[in-house]
């Protein structure tokens, strides 16, 4: 059930929490700092051994019954502004409510799901959980258990000492304390520790592969957070038509479509190879009568204006698609198709970003009032009384506009943005937009 | 190609605007395909389907038993959205092609996918 949690990167159950260790001290210090990490409290590390190990059982009986049920509802924080790669969250609250909520779940049970690829799938992964608990389940006292510390040291402290040498120290303290082995191939337990200018942390992960590779996505594009993340913040209603008009490998539909099934999903693309990968990626997670593709530009959408409720798209990055004169008309394109009220959820490059906002700047003078009201396209908190009058001016600052930036992108007439979130895909950042499209409709 | 999605295709050959809907639908080989019914789904398409451009299609692909209009109370009338989740959703073109009636332009389907690439020219600026 954990792995329902749909935005984040990967779970682990926290072990320690700490203020960063301070580098300035000696190094024999530090390491003294760092051995009492394990010796000073070595109940909190049993425990959390024991909750591991309680939750991989039951874990096992879930996989085992192939439960449908509805997951604990939790709103994996859309308002946080940096989704980090290796998402360490404070889980060990959760995790108890989940526990609570796993007992009683368990009291019904629910039928048994077909479904063909993905079952092989979860097939293996429960075999391999099922081994996991037996290992652990074999290692009935504390002393039987092998494991393993993986270690990260970045920072300040990654310059005096190395992963490895952090990673030893915290190994032969956890031999010495508890009396497990080390087993560097195949551990019972893997201990994670990530020391940077942060915080020091010490947990233990959940799952071996991270969370975000999803069973039932074959390849993957964009990353499925990023892409259930965008999904969720659309407002996906059933029967809303919802279109990627460059899909790729259609990731972000396969998201959506999973977790809200009752809209009708067009993926577009111009590409045969990707439209051919994203049809594997369908048929994979037995989702083709749910999603239609199409062979389109985004450029020039052959669909009817104000024909679609919901568009969800990963603008490219890159070398491309030049900045400016195609950007601009498939930003023109998606505002046209949508239906007022509709939303659009775009992930943004920082430089697609900067356009927007830089675009939206220019004609700020040309405001006779002086006020901000009429500027689409920047502020995430605008007033929505202002929005009722500005029709006509709307127009006139959009024309003004246009002459202001020519080579640069047009801001979008009816497009009010709604938020706008910086999101980590791991070596870059990019920005999360939602925009709605208001009454008051662009030339 | 599902029927509900022809529904929503339109030429974007230039200069024809419009008129570029619908598109006319010849098919060389459909499948049927069982899906799951949801009512609530299918209640929910029939206010945006474009019923003269469904009824054509529907028509060239010979199907049987399709509704020629919304009825009174249609949400309740589970007959009626059965027939219409079978014509909108079930049936599915996989080869065949669709014209823009204004230029003639023709755009193949191929497993299923529609090509509605233009080149150059033919495209709106």
């Amino acid at each position: 059930m954990l792995k329902k949690l749909k935005s984040a990167e990967r779970l682990f159950l926290l072990i320690k929490k700490l203020f960063p260790f301070t580098a300035s001290s000696s190094k024999g210090k530090i390491l003294n700092e760092v051995q009492q990490l394990v010796n000073n409290d070595p109940r909190s590390w049993l425990d959390a051994i024991s909750t591991w190990k309680n939750l991989l059982k039951l874990g096992v009986r879930e996989e085992l019954s192939q439960r449908d049920a509805k997951p604990p509802k939790r709103k994996m924080r859309e308002n946080e502004t940096i989704i980090a790669k290796k998402l360490k969250t404070e889980e060990i609250q959760k995790i108890e409510e989940n526990h609570r909520e796993c007992q009683l779940e368990e009291q019904t049970e629910d039928t048994l799901e077909q479904r063909d690829s993905t079952t092989r799938r979860d097939k293996l992964e429960k075999e391999e959980i099922q081994k996991e608990v037996e290992k652990a389940a074999g290692a009935h006292s504390q002393e039987d258990l092998t494991f393993r510390v993986s270690c990260r040291c970045t920072g300040t402290i990654g310059k005096v000492f190395t992963s490895q040498e952090v990673g030893r120290i915290i190994g032969i303290a956890l031999m010495k304390q508890f009396g497990w082995k080390a087993d560097l191939r195949n551990p019972n337990l893997e201990i994670f520790v990530h020391l940077n200018d942060i915080y020091t942390v010490a947990g233990i992960p959940m799952f071996r592969a991270p969370l975000a590779s999803r069973t039932y996505i074959k390849t993957a594009g964009l990353r499925s957070t990023i892409a259930w993340a965008m999904a969720s913040l659309a407002e996906i209603k059933v029967g809303t038509f919802v279109l990627d008009p460059m899909c790729g490998l259609g990731t972000i539909l396969l998201e959506a479509a999973k977790e809200w099934p009752d809209g009708y999903y067009v993926g577009a693309d111009v590409s045969d190879s990707q439209l051919l990968g994203a049809w594997d990626n369908l048929k994979a997670a037995g989702l083709n009568d749910k999603i239609e593709l199409l062979k389109v530009s985004a450029i020039e959408l052959p669909l009817p204006s104000e024909s679609i409720d919901i568009i969800i798209s990963d603008i490219p990055f890159g070398k491309k698609f030049k900045l400016g004169k195609d950007i601009k008309t498939i930003l023109q394109e998606m505002e046209r198709v949508l239906h007022v009220g509709g939303t659009i959820v775009l992930l943004l490059s920082k430089d697609h970003h900067r356009l927007l906002k830089d675009c939206g700047g220019s004609h700020m003078p040309l405001d006779s009032k002086g006020t901000h009201a009429n500027e689409p396209g920047i502020k995430k908190c605008l007033n929505p009384e202002e929005k009722t009058d500005t029709s006509e001016r709307v127009t006139s600052s959009y024309e003004a506009g246009n002459r202001e930036c020519s080579d640069k992108m047009l801001p979008f007439g009816s497009l009010v943005p709604v938020e706008c979130y910086e999101v980590s895909l791991g070596k870059t950042n990019a920005f999360i937009c939602k925009y709605k499209k208001s009454s008051a409709s662009g030339p | 190609m599902k029927l509900l999605t022809h529904n929503l295709l339109s030429s974007h050959v230039r200069g024809v605007g419009p008129r570029g809907f619908p598109l006319r639908l010849q098919a060389t080989e459909v499948r049927v395909n069982p899906v799951e019914f949801n009512p609530d789904f299918v209640a929910r398409m029939i206010p945006k389907v474009e019923w003269a451009a469904l009824l054509e299609a529907a028509d060239t692909l010979h199907l049987a038993e399709v509704p020629r209009a919304p009825t009174e109370g249609y949400e309740h009338d589970e007959d009626f959205l059965r027939k219409m989740h079978h014509v909108l959703l079930e049936v599915e073109v996989l080869e065949g092609t669709l014209q823009c009636p204004e230029s003639g332009r023709l755009f193949p389907i191929s497993r299923g996918i529609p090509n509605m690439l233009l080149n150059d020219e033919e495209t709106e600026t």
